[in-house]
């Protein structure tokens, strides 16, 4: 040892005096980069709560938790990103992949506490000092990780279209729905929002593997009218598509329809559920609609014998005779109805229950009944004139379309209202040569109609007059002179819609040669007797949440569709079918309604 | 006010709901089937309501009804002129049959208050016009959300 040896560790000593060079804070503050990976910063409201982070975080990282005051509601879980930065790794992926933009990184990286726990939070939720934080990492302009453009879907040019019945939409490829189903994140919002509640992520992740067999059992499941439900559903589930926050909403209805068009009736059963053994119970059924059939299918499945009592010569209901076969073709709706008949389910055509075949003995004959006969029954214009013979019935003109009758609308057709009715009836009329005027009362904004509908009817050439209010209908020689006051939207009361008010004295008028109705439609009710002790109200079936009308008497009757939902679609009454069906199957094993 | 003046305005108000009461019982009895019937017999219950309220408010002496009217959404003006429903009437024209009827009631108020001398007297028939905009109000609601849905 020599003398160095010796000295040395005292003089570390004169270090003690000097600047330390650890510090409990750094003294000089360092900012991070304007683009540092910092703590991350999330706007809790434009969070939608998928799940996409945690879903990509390799490490764990993210946890989807509840947050106080926030509720889940459709199109958001109600749960927010807890970080835990034990495990971030700041890699940033999160931020990248937020298929919102929601979730955002500060450029703040000191944060000193003694206590563990704290570095688990949710950021937007819990206040830290670099919320707000205009610096950090974002994802860079024009760079996602997801598709936020959805494929475009092949469709018949407008002006081609309106001169034929051909079907609009063509559907897709292999390829381009399977690029479709790639945008998919899995985060099933859509689920919730979806009125059967079918497994999406499930089905989309079936078309991108090319497991269409998976794919079509995972429709069943919930829902017997893909082929139907692939075209005219009302996609209350792209709403809810979290994609849809932040670009197009994937295309849930198309992929659906991809799978229905692309296995064929014959090869059904092999994917599709065989159905029990026979309970030796029999149910019947008023209304071949979606939501008898949907009835129907879970409990023929159930092994329950089902008779299906249809007014009309074809089953469907308004699938058939109230969509344009341009936008369901026929043999596209005759695929679902098919499967349900092929697993046994009778259907009688051209039998409506009323006299001679009354409600009273369906209970006695069968042991339970399941009453679905939707709207069928437009209601008029109210208006004076309004029985004058060119003023027609939105539903009938449909009607008289799908059974191929001349319908004689004439060379110019008014088209009174804004649902759906009202669209298809103005399409209708358009390809049956006439030049069309859809009279609203309201806005555009404000039309019930589905978006694409009034889009496409505009497209095609329909004039939509806004603000319309029907005054009364003359005669002009023949013909119908429509007379209707132009309004201006008022605010009459506050969180209400605003009202259509008259303007004085701005009176139009024209002459048509029809004047389509198609402002609501209401329920036929006649054959439900005082005696069968269904309670009604305000025209509707009142029924339990399994749609149970009433239990007392002979056989149960339960009641679905859009005679008793506010909801007015066919995938609303697809569920309500398949709910009252467990609810009826319950009761008839002695499980319990 | 005198009592006497108060009673009969009372009077003749109790007299109007009675009448709309015999109105939907009318009505009922035309009905052909249970929906029909249902529809009636909650309107007419409505009425029935109002009989009792206006009989309480005599025998308090004093009416109590907000003089507010509600928010006329002039769909009773344009509603077709009166046709009597029938056997096979539907919501639509029951609806339309109160939403008339009701009107019928607030313009026969609204001419007695132009009449009345006795300011307490216009005062209530004030009040029994506010309550009939609100009765007109509650069904015109009623047939925009279940009729007219699509207008």
């Amino acid at each position: 040892m020599d003398i160095k040896d010796f000295i040395a560790p005292f003089a570390v000593w004169k270090r003690a005096f000097e600047k330390p060079f650890t510090v409990k804070k750094p003294i000089d503050e360092r900012p991070g980069a304007p683009r540092y990976r910092g703590f991350h910063i999330n706007d809790a409201d434009k969070c939608v709560g998928c799940g996409t982070c945690e879903a990509i975080c390799m490490n764990r990282a993210i946890d989807l938790v509840p947050v106080e005051g926030r509720d889940a509601k459709e199109g958001d879980s109600g749960l927010r990103p807890r970080v835990d930065y034990g495990r971030c790794c700041w890699c940033a992926l999160c931020v990248d992949i937020c298929p919102s933009g929601s979730l955002n990184m500060s450029n703040e990286y000191v944060w000193i506490d003694s206590d563990p726990d704290v570095f688990r939070y949710t950021p937007g939720v819990e206040p830290k000092p670099w919320d707000g934080s205009a610096l950090g990492y974002r994802r860079a302009e024009g760079y996602r990780l997801l598709d936020g453009t959805r494929v475009p879907m092949p469709e018949l040019d407008h002006h081609e279209a309106v001169k034929s019945f051909l079907e609009l939409v063509r559907g897709w490829s292999r390829e381009q729905a399977e690029k479709e189903a790639d945008r998919c994140v899995s985060c099933g919002l859509c689920i919730a929002s979806c009125p059967a509640h079918m497994e999406i992520p499930g089905y989309i992740k079936a078309v991108r593997d090319g497991d269409l067999e998976t794919g079509l059992r995972l429709l069943y499941q919930t829902n017997p009218f893909p082929e139907a439900c692939g075209r005219i559903c009302t996609h209350r589930c792209e709403e809810a598509c979290s994609i849809g926050t932040d670009g197009d909403p994937v295309a849930i209805r198309w992929l659906k329809r991809y799978i229905a068009d692309q296995v064929e009736l014959a090869d059904y059963s092999k994917a599709l559920p065989r159905k029990e053994a026979s309970s030796g119970k029999r149910v019947a059924i008023v209304g071949a609609g979606p939501g008898g059939l949907s009835a129907a299918y879970y409990l023929a499945l159930l092994g329950h014998e089902v008779t299906v009592h249809e007014k009309d010569e074809a089953a469907g209901g308004m699938l058939r005779y109230g969509i344009p076969e341009y936008r369901l073709p026929y043999p596209a709706l005759d695929k679902d109805i098919g499967y349900i008949e092929s697993l046994g389910v009778k259907i009688e055509r051209g039998a409506p229950v009323g006299e001679g075949r009354s409600l009273a003995s369906l209970r006695e004959r069968f042991d339970a009944v399941f009453l679905s006969t939707g709207l069928p029954a437009a209601y008029g214009l109210d208006v004076p004139g309004e029985k004058h013979p060119r003023v027609l019935d939105g539903v009938a003109v449909l009607a008289a379309a799908t059974r191929g009758q001349v319908l004689g609308l004439g060379a110019r057709v008014a088209v009174v209202g804004g649902g759906n009715v009202a669209m298809d009836a103005a399409r209708t009329a358009l390809r049956n040569g006439a030049s069309v005027d859809i009279l609203y009362r309201r806005r555009e904004e404000d039309m019930p109609a589905d978006p694409d509908e009034i889009r496409e009817a505009k497209a095609e050439g329909a004039r939509l007059v806004e603000k319309a209010i029907p005054l009364e209908v003359k005669d002009a020689g023949g013909k119908a002179r429509f007379v209707w006051n132009e309004a201006t939207m008022v605010q009459k009361e506050a969180g209400k819609r605003p009202v259509p008010e008259p303007i004085p004295g701005a009176i139009h008028e024209e002459i048509y040669d029809s004047v389509i109705s198609a402002i609501g439609q209401g329920p036929e009710l006649s054959y439900i007797a005082e005696a069968d002790g269904v309670e009604i109200r305000r025209f509707k079936p009142v029924v339990d949440r399994d749609g149970l009308a009433t239990a007392a008497g002979k056989a149960p009757v339960f009641a679905g569709g859009d005679l008793v939902n506010d909801r007015k679609d066919a995938i609303s009454a697809i569920a309500d079918g398949h709910r009252a069906a467990s609810a009826i199957d319950r009761l008839l094993s002695g499980k319990g309604a | 006010m005198n009592t006497a003046s108060f009673q009969e305005t009372l009077d003749f108000a109790i007299g109007r709901e009675r009448a709309a009461v015999e109105f939907y019982r009318e009505l009922t009895g035309k009905a052909a089937f249970a929906a029909q019937k249902s529809a009636l017999a909650e309107f007419m219950a409505m009425e029935e309501g109002h009989v009792a309220m206006l009989t309480g408010m005599k025998s308090r002496g004093a009416v109590n009804l907000s003089p507010g009217a509600a928010v006329d959404l002039g769909l009773a003006r344009r509603l077709a002129a009166e046709e009597e429903p029938t056997a096979a009437m539907d919501f639509q024209d029951i609806l339309v049959a109160a939403i008339k009827k009701e009107e019928r009631s607030g313009d026969l108020y609204r001419s007695l208050v132009a009449a009345a001398l006795d300011p307490d007297v216009k005062a209530i028939f004030e009040r029994l016009e506010a309550e009939e905009s609100r009765h007109k109000r509650y069904f015109e609601e009623l047939y925009e959300t279940q009729v007219a849905r699509d207008n």
